[in-house]
């Protein structure tokens, strides 16, 4: 290799280790609230939402079984185990607004998502994008829900939900992933937070692009949101989730759990971008995100789709599935990972086929640089039942750096003889022919180790919607290529 | 502290007591250093990583005698699976035991050893060597062999020695009243710039069940070359848990196919070591089951230093309710650039009842490297069926002959030709099942 090609690929690691740009807080009052974790704490929570007596007894429950469970320690991933009994597992902005326009939200709110560059004011007028904005756990602030309400569509808090909604939560909450699933998502179920609730009926097609933005502000406080999808038979809905974090040296939980529910012919597509704090140079600080996030394609002909970009988090151990149980169902999983400093992604899917003639795609594209480690983890499932079924998946690794480390990790396994599954993975490096031959062309060095990533995660990237893209776009540039793009 | 649950042990499936007999000292140590491994560690469950989809009812339902107590055999009438190529370079087992009427080595180039691992248990090689690349993890079955193994294979090529003939390990397993175990070892030392071809084969001569173990250790000097070949047609009923492994220094060249036809229970956990810079290996595999047959690869390519060539394609087929499982590891160390490394794993799954697990793995830590694999799990295509249906072909026949197809690519990479030919004729047996 040239020198001036590895001075070029320093550059771009020092690029790479750039701070995070999003590290700043809000000083917003806090309802007190005592830490750690017991019965008496998940029944105080409860009642300081002022939820019904179900809710409640939901709640407890799920204390008690998470109570049973053993924190797991299977992920190719090591980090400080989270001391439960130290976090706040709830705060809210004093005194709720109930607000008819955004002139009285908080201000000091308002200027932190002009920092984050969410035009809350603005959305109305540009992308038609509802936003229900999570502030530490409590919605403070839901626009367009006329226009919503119109179509039928139910876009609201969580807790609201569970007060105007009770038995569209009852039948749903938990069907998807059940308290006792894995130990965070019991945990969720005990001390949830807030979250998003959507509802979409019959052959109703969700007039926009529905959004939450979520911040973590408190230090100490995990965050445990909760968000249930359903789309009714024929409905179809698209959902975007984007997050940033202030800059704190505390390691901060955040334990979401995420539900979708898709009837006969039903369409959900749900697209993330992460970037929470990632920890300095030396790992230091960053969130935890061990988020459970699932979709069932319970009719025939439903489809759902999961987009992800991933760039922050110290470490990230996030599966979103997809159990394909009704007939002709499909699933799709469209994932970039980056990890730079000392993050560590242990991440993928499930596709768990049941139906007939259930199909599924998974494309992972993961980047490591820096000293941080990236690994894929899914599993493809085709049952005995679930015959003429197909999934392709590809997962491909980009090394950047000799310090930085790529795994792979797919559990396969077919259990009839009209089915079939293909699986590649690549793991390397931005080849040198590559760089040279853009070179060649006229193309500056840092411009071609630019477009060549770009066209690695292209395959994603398309998948995002419109509004999230350019973010998308905005989010690796910084992340990775800074100055060089 | 909570109190430490007692857990079985493999000593728990083996009737009597593991001790050691030996004469040598080098022997001694290592059985001796097995049978503490054993009492130590916990017989593998469900609930371990490594063996999570494998039934392993067909090893704890039993109590293994040792092979004394089984019938010994008879006398030459295992000629048939002579090699005629390597008719004066032949080592035969019976049930473990070294069989010298059997064996003849009379046609090997001067220096070359080839012999009963306990007759050369004082050759410095033997014991420098012996039991230094074989790893223990939590595995119970490689302390097993250490544990009981009193006599083996020991292979010696010196320096710049090219042995022609095939050497040819032949394994057979005889029938017996109580299920037995048996622990055959192969030690290979290739000194620099040697070349051989080893074909290991066990073969189970009745339908009885038994347990057989095998280790194999392959220490390869500097440009040292070695074909390896491990035809595995123990019993239908027999289990079957090897152990190969091989250390390769700078230039080593070191290619293993394994085919495996027989057992009830069949696993394999191939490792190749890249101990020095610039190797080159191969790990295939054809699995050719049915019937209740399980068959689980875990594989390890492991590079540890620059500038290596690894490959890998595992072919199964699965027919019945049988149930095939595999795992290739690729490892690559921080530091070892310029690694090629491609892995492929093609499942045929030709029956409803059917199982295949499949996991291929990348472990990386270099970033110039180039890291690959492939894994599929299918069916015949109907396309290709009817193409032959409508050139005069009967449906069966149709599926036979892409089934044979399949299996033929690995069974072509063997350099001798009469395992090949037996290879074709195993398939033929396979694919032509049905017919009468």
């Amino acid at each position: 290799m040239s020198e001036e090609l590895s001075d070029g690929i320093k550059e771009l690691e020092s690029m790479i280790g750039e701070e995070y740009k999003y590290g700043f807080t809000t000083d917003v009052e806090y309802e007190d609230f005592p830490k750690g974790i017991s019965e008496e704490i998940v029944r105080e929570l409860s009642a300081r939402k002022e939820e019904p007596e179900w809710m409640t007894e939901f709640r407890v429950k799920a204390y008690h079984a998470w109570k049973e469970m053993e924190e797991p320690t299977w992920f190719n991933a090591t980090y400080k185990s989270p001391d439960f009994e130290n976090l706040l597992y709830y705060s809210a902005p004093k005194n709720r607004p109930k607000l008819d326009s955004m002139d009285e939200v908080d201000p000091n709110i308002r200027e932190t998502y002009e920092k984050l560059g969410i035009p809350l004011e603005e959305q109305k007028m540009l992308a038609g994008v509802a936003v229900d904005a999570v502030f530490d756990s409590v919605s403070i602030f839901t626009s367009f829900k006329e226009k919503l309400a119109e179509a039928g569509v139910i876009f609201c808090s969580m807790s609201e939900a569970i007060k105007e909604h009770p038995e569209l939560v009852k039948k749903y909450l938990a069907s998807v992933v059940p308290v006792r699933d894995n130990f965070y998502s019991a945990l969720n179920s005990a001390v949830f937070s807030d979250g998003s609730f959507c509802y979409i009926p019959k052959n109703t097609k969700c007039p926009m692009e529905l959004s939450t933005y979520f911040r973590i502000n408190n230090m100490e406080s995990g965050q445990f949101e909760r968000t249930l999808i359903i789309a009714e038979e024929g409905a179809s809905v698209s959902y975007l989730e984007g997050c940033t974090a202030p800059m704190y040296d505390e390691n901060q939980l955040h334990a979401a759990v995420v539900e979708l529910v898709a009837l006969d012919n039903a369409d959900i597509k749900y697209s993330t971008i992460q970037n929470w704090y990632s920890g300095d140079e030396n790992g230091k600080g960053g969130i935890y995100n061990f988020v459970t996030k699932r979709g069932i394609c319970k009719g025939k002909n439903s489809h759902i789709s999961w987009t992800q970009l991933e760039t922050g988090s110290a470490v990230t151990l996030k599966y979103p599935s997809v159990i394909l149980q009704g007939d002709n169902s499909v699933g799709e999983f469209y994932s970039v990972a980056v990890t730079t400093k000392k993050q560590q992604a242990d991440t993928g899917t499930k596709m768990i086929h049941l139906g007939k003639n259930t199909k599924s795609t998974i494309i992972s594209k993961g980047i490591s640089a820096g000293r941080s480690n990236n690994s894929y983890r899914g599993e493809v499932k085709i049952s005995k039942k679930a015959t003429g079924s197909k999934n392709y998946s590809v997962c491909d690794s980009m090394l950047i750096g000799q310090e930085c480390g790529a795994h792979t990790f797919p559990y396969i396994s077919s259990e009839n003889a009209s089915s079939s599954v293909e699986h590649e993975a690549t793991t390397s490096r931005v080849g040198e022919e590559q760089i040279f031959y853009l070179m060649q062309r006229g193309i500056s060095e840092q411009d071609a180790i630019s477009m060549i990533i770009n066209g690695f995660v292209k395959d994603v990237l398309k998948e995002l919607p419109l509004e999230f893209a350019v973010e998308a776009n905005k989010l690796l540039d910084v992340k990775l290529e800074g100055s060089v793009g | 502290m909570s109190e430490v649950i007692q857990k079985d042990t493999m000593l728990s499936y083996i009737s009597g007591s593991v001790e050691s007999d030996a004469k040598s000292v080098a022997i001694r140590a290592i059985n001796e250093r097995g049978i503490v491994a054993l009492e130590n560690t916990a017989f593998p469950t469900k609930k371990d990583e490594d063996w999570r989809f494998i039934d392993l009812k067909s090893i704890t339902r039993n109590q293994f005698v040792t092979a004394e107590e089984a019938n010994a055999i008879e006398s030459g009438d295992i000629s048939e699976h002579y090699l005629p190529e390597a008719l004066n370079s032949r080592l035969v087992f019976v049930n473990g035991e070294y069989n010298r009427g059997l064996s003849s080595v009379e046609g090997l180039p001067n220096h070359v050893i080839v012999g009963n691992l306990s007759e050369h248990a004082d050759n410095p090689h033997v014991k420098e060597y012996l039991g230094t690349i074989t790893n223990y993890d939590d595995d119970v079955f490689a302390p097993f062999n250490d544990a009981a193994f009193k006599n083996g294979s020991f292979i010696y090529v010196p320096e710049e020695t090219v042995v022609e003939a095939p050497i040819h390990i032949l394994n057979v397993f005889t029938n017996a009243e109580k299920p037995f175990y048996a622990t055959p070892r192969l030690l290979y030392i290739g000194e620099m710039f040697s070349k051989s071809t080893i074909i290991e084969e066990h073969i189970g001569l009745a339908d009885n069940e038994y347990l057989n173990v095998p280790v194999t250790e392959f220490k390869m000097f500097t440009g040292s070359n070695v074909h390896h070949a491990r035809i595995q047609r123990d019993s239908k009923k027999a289990s079957h848990v090897s152990r190969p492994i091989a250390m390769l220094d700078k230039n080593a060249e070191y290619h293993s196919y394994t085919i495996c036809l027989g057992a009830k229970l069949f696993r394999n956990d191939p490792r190749v070591i890249q101990n020095a810079e610039e190797v080159d290996f191969t790990v295939d595999g054809l699995v050719l089951i049915d019937g209740d047959q399980i068959a689980d690869t875990h594989s390890i390519m492991d590079h540890r230093f620059a500038h290596g060539n690894s490959h890998q394609l595992h072919k199964v087929v699965v027919n019945d309710n049988a149930h095939s499982i595999f795992n290739g590891k690729i490892f690559v160390a921080k530091d070892a650039q310029k690694i090629d490394s491609f892995q492929e794993n093609r499942n045929l799954l030709i029956s409803d009842n059917g199982k295949v697990n499949t996991k291929p793995q990348l472990e990386i830590f270099a970033d110039d490297v180039l890291c690959s694999h492939g894994a599929t799990i299918g069916q015949l295509q109907d396309e290709e069926v009817f193409y032959l249906q409508s050139r005069g072909l009967t449906e069966q026949k149709s599926r036979e002959l892409l089934v044979y197809a399949f299996a033929l690519e690995s069974v072509e990479s063997m350099e001798v030709e009469s395992v090949e030919k037996l290879l074709l004729n195993e398939v033929i047996k396979y694919t032509n099942r049905d017919e009468k």
